[in-house]
């Protein structure tokens, strides 16, 4: 009786017939449509010009949705011995522009024999942003980047550049941020620039430091994606410095006693 | 005509014979390893020959620029794309001189309606230390000699491609007898070996010439022909920039008891 009955109502295709037969589990709307997918984002970064060059820091926290995923990423990445990329957004997508560009200005170098003008090195990240555009619409992989360069040609030969999603470039005069952080990152460099002791570009490597440190700390007081400074489990921002001679990465032992000396 | 086996293997002598004849008046390329990286030192007229490759390989070249530059162009493909789509880590000079470099090689010199590569290669690749440095030498038929890929062979310290045989041997001569224990030896190491090399193919004796005539012929040859010399530092091997060009001022240091 029940299967006579079951055989009658067979009218549709084959997946009806699996549903029917219970054969397959429904699959709930709500994961078809992605709206429970909670991509994982690396958030606050900052760059500015001080005495020495341009500083590029960012915080080690990525977040999915409310969790935290890890807090120690790395967003500030070289790209080659004199430029620095640092990213907000997507780690997956970054990671991959951060890839091609070390490879393709390798490429460039190697197979030209000369190196890449700093204009075309700008252009390569402007021209993966866009390409990404289509995947930033459907909600997933966004990155705005932050780009340090040395400029030997450029009468101020250190230079600090941000993008945003859809690959616009823009140059910085003084200082730059992106991410959840960066209104309040924005807030305190502003501030210092214009209100502080002195302007960022007159200030000394230290005092530099303890700035990146503190804005990163500041934005992190009301942002939960923010990661800070972990002191107890030894966390403190990646810190890297351009300067006319190239990239270097200020040691972490060094921001920790810095820290301690000045901040706590 | 061609397709009878004599023809071919007639023809195939001809064209040998005809490469080694453009190969011959070649400038030697010399590559020595020691504690501190890789040197690679020639001297050349007109044209660089020695390249970056990838991080840890680089490459110096006897023979004609077009086929230099394809076989350039393809070392840095195969190596560029084995580094990207794996890693750094993955690219092995090994690899790709056996598997893509000795088959193309001996493939075009013996289709012989098609152009053979008139060239002579040297690729170096450096290794942690010293004694993992890799040396590996590519001859325009596809043959392969490497400093240490046969077992129980002794592994040498450097690597020479020169003209001609004759100057290959008296360059691997110099350099079997000397040890580079830095860039300052290595470099007068190579410099004699090139002009023992160079001197050796436009001489009809075996004998090498005595130490103090060696000098005063690379001394001669100094006006027509001007160094090249690139280093695979070891120290800087985690970076991108492993590859670099010898400072001049080093360079003139050791030139200067040439002149």
């Amino acid at each position: 009786m029940d299967e006579s009955n079951a055989t009658s109502q067979i009218t549709g295709d084959f997946l009806a017939v699996l549903k029917q037969r219970r054969l397959i589990s429904e699959v709930p709307a709500s994961f078809a449509n992605r709206s429970e997918f909670k991509e994982t984002v690396a958030t606050t970064i900052l760059g500015f010009k001080f005495g020495g060059g341009v500083l590029v820091a960012g915080d080690r926290r990525a977040t999915a949705g409310n969790v935290v995923m890890y807090d120690r990423a790395d967003k500030v990445l070289e790209i080659d011995n004199r430029s620095v990329m640092a990213f907000a957004g997507s780690p997956a997508t970054a990671s991959e522009m951060a890839r091609i560009l070390e490879h393709s200005f390798k490429f460039y170098r190697r197979s030209q024999l000369q190196e890449m003008s700093v204009e075309g090195k700008l252009r390569a990240l402007s021209k993966l942003l866009r390409d990404n555009l289509g995947m930033v619409m459907q909600g997933v992989g966004v990155v705005v980047p932050l780009f340090a360069t040395s400029d030997k040609k450029s009468p101020d030969p250190t230079k600090l550049f941000f993008y945003d999603a859809m690959g616009a470039q823009f140059e910085a005069t003084d200082f730059a941020s992106s991410g959840s952080g960066a209104p309040a990152v924005r807030s305190v460099l502003y501030y210092e620039q214009n209100w502080g002791r002195k302007p960022l570009r007159e200030r000394a490597r230290e005092d530099s430091i303890l700035l990146a440190l503190k804005a990163l700390d500041t934005a992190a007081e009301a942002d939960t994606a923010t990661g800070g400074i972990d002191r107890h489990g030894k966390i403190y921002p990646i810190i890297k410095i351009v300067t006319e001679s190239g990239v270097e990465t200020v040691p972490s032992d060094k921001i920790a006693d810095l820290y301690a000396a000045h901040v706590a | 005509m061609i397709d009878e086996p004599y023809r071919w293997v007639e023809a195939i002598a001809n064209r040998r014979e005809y490469i080694e004849n453009e190969l011959a008046p070649g400038s030697p390329t010399i590559g020595i390893s020691f504690s501190g990286g890789i040197l690679l030192l020639t001297f050349g007229q007109d044209r660089r020959k020695i390249f970056e490759i990838y991080d840890r390989i680089a490459m110096g070249a006897i023979g004609h620029p077009g086929d230099i530059e394809r076989l350039r162009m393809t070392a840095l493909e195969v190596a560029s794309m084995e580094g990207f789509t794996r890693s750094a880590a993955d690219v092995s000079l090994r690899r790709m001189a056996t598997n893509a470099f000795s088959p193309a090689l001996k493939q075009a010199f013996e289709q012989i309606y098609g152009a053979p590569y008139l060239a002579r290669i040297l690729f170096a690749e450096m290794g942690d230390s010293a004694e993992s440095d890799l040396f590996v030498r590519l001859d325009y038929d596809g043959t392969m000699h490497a400093n240490s890929m046969s077992a129980g062979k002794r592994r040498e310290s450097f690597s020479v491609i020169a003209g001609t045989r004759r100057g290959l041997e008296a360059a691997e001569r110099i350099l079997s007898g000397a040890k580079a224990t830095g860039l300052k030896t290595a470099l007068e190491i190579a410099i004699k070996a090139w002009g023992a090399g160079l001197h050796a193919a436009g001489q009809d004796a075996v004998e090498p010439p005595e130490e103090m005539a060696l000098k005063e012929y690379i001394g001669s040859r100094l006006d027509e022909y001007t160094v090249e010399a690139a280093l695979l530092d070891r120290e800087s091997a985690g970076s991108h920039t492993a590859f670099m060009d010898v400072p001049q001022a080093d360079l003139d240091a050791v030139l200067a008891k040439f002149r």
